[in-house]
């Protein structure tokens, strides 16, 4: 593991000494404005002109998080604190939600990762001052995001003094991010949204139904995530009732929700004054789901566009292959007796539709269905 | 005997006239506001800071005042209150709410500004200030005899005085580190700062830096590079992703500070004519009521 | 010479009276916390801070000081530079005014500044730019002036009466000779210095209020203007008659003489006018910048403006213009006192009241201590007044006989 750390270690530490800013001589065939990279009409070799970052948009090299580097060294300008070590890994897989590579790689071309120094400056004493020195850049990547939720901007937060540092080596920190991988985020099964709305001012989402059920990804939804959602200090005590309070336009508010749900659909489908039901097939559609149909996904018998078909509660429609010859009875939940299992379909069901329970009286006079049944239940 | 007096009266107007002008040639010119193409400054980016304070630390120790630990600085109590600048520390950062997120709120830190056109050193009462070619404004306290006009001047009311003391009480405000930025060295607090939300630059330079920064991030910052005109130009200037009012600014307009009182000051003063005349006048009323006096007194 | 019927002499009354008493125990508390202020500091004694940097001490001694002894010079120039002898008789009390006004102020800058032993620092650190360095430069000499002007009652006192104690009897002939020297140059010099008085006034009485322009926005818009010079100067002209009144009034009163109503009632019809003059300027003043707003909100600044506006100038300026009023010695106190009220106040509303810096966290007002210095020096002034007349000739009384010496006019002749 070790040896498969640092062979990575220095394969990243290479590419980045030769990383070259030019995107390559195709670049000009990528599907972008010229704008994005020149701030001149014609640049040329000498003077390209190059607007400063981002340019996340012609980043063309993405790696999965777990191909990446489990732990960086952060130790170009320690002078009173001793290097401070980044779990890349753990960070990049949940980069996923929070704007992807993107958000600290903000400035790459189309070739390989650049580092870090390689557009900012080790020197705070420099010419050009229009983006951060090297110091200035790596405290941004980090405070931004770990003070929002930590509330903190002591320096002991991250660095420890020289003189403190006992491990130089740093194996203990080695030994903690080797081989981690960010906690399994424990997924929410139901969220209650206060609103202000005065359509209805309780908005009930059920999570577990859109991801298990709906079957959507995380990224779907969480796009531009703040770490602060699940890493806030102050609201570290789950069992405590969180109350987030967030101020967003209406747009934003039901941006999510209107991606898939239609946005012509009446306010109350979501807003009511109770908490709602979470999604019942049966009431909805009038079809309650039995055991064979619970677990299907939404796509299975719907197909995957969206907003899903309406489906009429034939059996023949989807089944389409079921005949009085291969269709056991017994899959309703009725094993059909000897007299019965004779009997051709249409004798019982005798509109031909089996969405239906059929009644007794068209044959029998004094039988009825369900009280007498044509055979055993089975579970 | 009144003839007498006459000729007396003539000649000492002529000389005291004589005099006044004499004056005037050797008069030392109050101090020259040098604004240098190359001078500097600092772009404060409020959006940037995330109010560590490590800024106040470095001033301080820069400038020999009791500093204490840096890590004392952690405690985020202290912007629960809102600070200004004194005499035991020259630069302070206080903290605003963002309004739209609770978790990220909105740090500035606050000492002079360095105006191109500033107050104190047109106010202050021996000339003790000085605009220097770098942008600095200084101070000599061996100068200063503490009649604290320069704090009522200021229009962003920096300068601080030490009430507490009897003796050589003094005038403090932050100096831009004068004496750092001589050695080529950074401003402390320039050189301390974490995120750079302090950059130092020639001043031209920063205004396109900031300019092109609101250009980019329109949505992040509001289209006001607060310092860019204000009072006729200052050295520090500040962005904010909302409206400077908010964020305790005083509201100024584009006219320097002392623009108004040094017209009226150069008005009265122009080349003392106005003096002289103003005595040469009474002068002649004067020696006309007389004569008239003795005229009516021959009479009778 | 027929008109010479004030006669200036020492008046003959004893000096302590239970009021002088109480005078004298508010100048000891005065000098107690002035002790406070020099051996604690400024902010041991006053409720001055980093924002409120100018107090009482600034608005009342120095600037309502600096306008309240304009006497001096509006007295001068109508006694001397006009030649209009009937004034005669207020003019050497008038001098004494404006000299123990002038003398104050300068000891209400020297309390003031932090480092009063650079007081001397402006005579040769200039700054011409600075309102202040020209009114400091100009309150110097023309505080000089005013001490060489009253140099001809000194002289006047002792000429001929000059009696040192015994071991240095031998002198008596030498300081006679010498002050006999000085009083014949004196009179012959003495209008360059009396027209210096006025030409030094007038700039410094109008740089005081340039003072403040710097301070731009932060000074509240209803006394905040590019033309607060020329209206410090028009105030200050105003009250130079109204203060003589006022304090002649009040010293023949306390010392049981007869007022001068002639003297009197004649300069006081020349008030009205001056005041009207700067009522104009005023009132035109906030018409134009339209600031008549801010008096709509009821505040302290409203409250303040208005009061100094009604009391100050429209109430006496409607008095002056009645001949019952200049005729009757209490109506013409009252609206004499009523200006001198008015332009104090403006003085401590331009200084004070007026200015409303950022980043205050309460609003300023004068300690104990601050207020005890104030009326210390108030009285010690006061108190040094009443030694003065008392024992150098500078009241004149009604004589009918002709002057005993040749030296009781000084001055121009």
């Amino acid at each position: 593991m070790k040896k498969f750390l640092a062979l990575i270690l220095v394969l990243v530490f290479t590419i980045g000494i030769n990383a070259q800013q030019s995107p390559g001589k195709d670049h000009s065939k990528l599907n972008l404005s010229c704008k994005t990279c020149h701030s001149c009409d014609v640049p040329t070799k000498s003077d390209p002109c190059l607007v400063i970052c981002p340019r996340e948009k012609i980043t063309t090299v993405y790696q999965k998080p777990e191909q990446t580097p489990e732990l960086i060294t952060i130790n170009q300008l320690s002078d009173r604190y001793g290097p401070v070590y980044f779990s890349h890994k753990i960070h990049a897989q949940m980069s996923i939600m929070s704007g992807g590579c993107e958000n600290c790689h903000h400035h790459n071309t189309s070739g390989p990762i650049l580092k870090c120094n390689s557009c900012h400056e080790t020197s705070r004493k420099r010419e050009d001052v229009s983006i951060p020195d090297l110091k200035g850049a790596y405290h941004r990547q980090c405070m931004d995001c770990h003070r929002e939720w930590s509330h903190e901007t002591g320096c002991n937060s991250c660095h420890t003094l020289k003189k403190d540092l006992k491990d130089t080596k740093n194996e203990s920190l080695q030994k903690k991010y080797s081989g981690k991988d960010h906690p399994v985020i424990i997924e929410p099964t139901k969220l209650v949204y206060e609103t202000k709305s005065d359509k209805g001012k309780l908005v009930t989402f059920y999570h577990d139904d859109h991801t298990k059920k709906f079957g959507l990804n995380c990224t779907s939804c969480h796009k531009q995530e703040s770490c602060t959602k699940c890493h806030d200090v102050n609201n570290t005590d789950k069992s405590k009732n969180q109350k987030v309070v967030t101020k967003k336009t209406f747009e934003d508010q039901h941006s999510n929700c209107i991606s898939c749900h239609s946005k012509t659909e009446n306010c109350s489908k979501c807003h009511g004054e109770k908490t709602l039901e979470p999604f019942d097939h049966g009431k909805k559609t009038g079809w309650a789901l039995n055991k064979h149909h619970i677990n299907l996904s939404c796509a299975k018998c719907h197909g995957s566009k969206l907003p899903y078909n309406k489906l009429d509660n034939k059996c023949l429609s989807c089944h389409k292959g079921w005949n009085a010859e291969n269709f056991k009875h017994s899959i309703t939940g009725l094993q059909l007796d000897e007299m019965h299992s004779e009997l051709s379909c249409e004798d019982c069901h005798t509109d031909g539709n089996f969405g239906i329970k059929p009644s007794c009286d068209g044959c029998h006079d004094d039988y009825s269905f369900p009280k007498q049944k044509p055979g055993k239940l089975v579970k | 005997m009144s003839g007498k007096s006459r000729r007396d009266f003539l000649k000492s107007t002529a000389l005291i006239g004589a005099g006044v002008t004499g004056l005037t040639t050797t008069a030392k010119a109050g101090p020259q506001n040098i604004l240098s193409e190359d001078r500097m400054g600092v772009l404060v980016d409020t959006t940037v800071c995330v109010g560590c304070r490590n800024c106040e630390w470095a001033c301080k120790d820069a400038h020999n005042l009791p500093a204490g630990n840096l890590e004392d600085y952690e405690d985020r109590k202290v912007l629960d209150t809102k600070r200004r600048p004194g005499t035991d520390a020259l630069t302070v950062v206080n903290e605003y709410s963002h309004g739209k997120n609770s978790s990220l709120p909105i740090d500035v830190k606050v000492q002079c500004m360095h105006c191109d056109h500033p107050a104190c050193v047109s106010a202050c009462i021996v000339g003790a200030f000085t605009k220097h070619e770098n942008g600095t404004v200084t101070w000599d306290t061996d100068m200063c005899i503490g009649c604290r006009y320069c704090m009522a001047a200021c229009p962003f009311q920096v300068p601080a005085f030490e009430y507490d003391k009897a003796l050589n009480p003094m005038i403090m405000k932050c100096d831009f580190c004068f004496d750092r930025t001589k050695e080529g060295k950074l401003p402390a607090c320039v050189e301390i700062c974490p995120v750079e939300a302090l950059t130092y630059g020639k001043r031209s330079d920063l205004i396109k830096i900031a300019r092109d920064r609101i250009k980019r991030n329109p949505d992040k910052y509001v289209d006001h590079i607060l310092g860019e005109t204000e009072v006729g130009g200052t050295s520090w200037m500040y962005l904010a992703s909302k409206d400077f009012a908010e964020l305790e600014f005083p509201k100024l307009g584009k006219n320097p500070a002392p623009g108004v009182s040094e017209s009226i000051q150069h008005g009265i003063f122009a080349y003392f004519v106005p003096p002289i005349s103003l005595y040469a006048l009474l002068g002649g009323i004067m020696w006309i009521t007389k004569r008239r006096k003795e005229l009516d007194e021959e009479v009778k | 010479m027929s008109h010479e019927v004030h006669n200036p002499v020492p008046i003959k009354h004893k000096y302590f009276t239970p009021g002088v008493i109480g005078l004298i125990i508010i100048a000891v508390n005065g000098l107690v916390f002035l002790m406070g202020r020099f051996f604690f500091g400024i902010g041991a004694v006053t409720n001055l801070n980093n924002q409120y940097p100018w107090g009482l001490w600034i608005g009342v001694d120095v600037a309502a000081g600096v306008a309240l002894a304009a006497g001096g010079f509006t007295t001068a120039a109508l006694g001397h530079i006009m030649h209009r002898d009937e004034y005669h008789a207020i003019v050497r009390p008038a001098l004494l005014t404006a000299m123990l006004g002038y003398t104050f102020v300068a000891m209400g800058v020297f309390v003031d500044i932090g480092r009063w032993y650079f007081i001397w620092h402006p005579l040769v650190m200039w700054n011409g730019n600075s309102a202040l360095f020209e009114v400091g430069i100009c309150v110097m000499i023309y505080l000089t002036v005013l001490y060489i002007e009253f140099l001809p009652v000194v002289t006047e006192r002792f000429i001929g009466k000059v009696n040192l104690p015994k071991f240095l009897a031998g002198f008596n002939k030498p300081v006679d000779k010498f002050l006999r020297v000085l009083d014949r140059g004196l009179s012959k010099t003495m209008f360059i210095f009396i027209i210096a008085g006025v030409v030094l006034s007038s700039l410094h009485q109008s740089s005081l209020g340039t003072l403040m322009v710097i301070a731009g926005p932060k000074m509240h818009p209803l006394w905040q203007t590019p033309i607060l010079p020329l209206l410090f100067l028009l105030s200050a002209v105003s009250v130079g008659f109204p203060m003589v009144i006022f304090e002649s009034l009040i010293a023949s009163r306390s010392l049981k003489l007869k007022p001068e109503m002639p003297v009197l009632s004649r300069l006081g019809s020349m008030i009205a006018p001056l005041l009207g003059i700067y009522l104009a300027f005023k009132i035109g003043d906030m018409v134009i910048r339209k600031t008549f707003v801010y008096l709509v909100d009821f505040n302290t600044a409203s409250v303040m403006f208005t009061i100094e506006l009604l009391f100050g100038v429209i109430i006496p300026l409607r008095m002056f213009l009645s001949p019952k009023v200049l005729k009757t010695p209490s109506l013409l106190f009252t609206a004499s006192a009523l200006v001198v009220f008015g332009v104090l106040l403006n003085r401590i509303n331009n200084f004070v009241v007026a200015y409303n810096p950022p980043y205050s966290t309460e609003s300023y007002f004068p300690s104990f201590g601050e207020i005890s210095v104030t009326v210390g020096f108030v009285a010690i002034l006061v108190l040094a007044y009443r030694f003065i007349v008392l024992n150098f000739p500078v009241i004149s009384l009604p004589s009918k006989t002709a002057p005993q010496t040749k030296y009781t006019i000084r001055g121009v002749k």
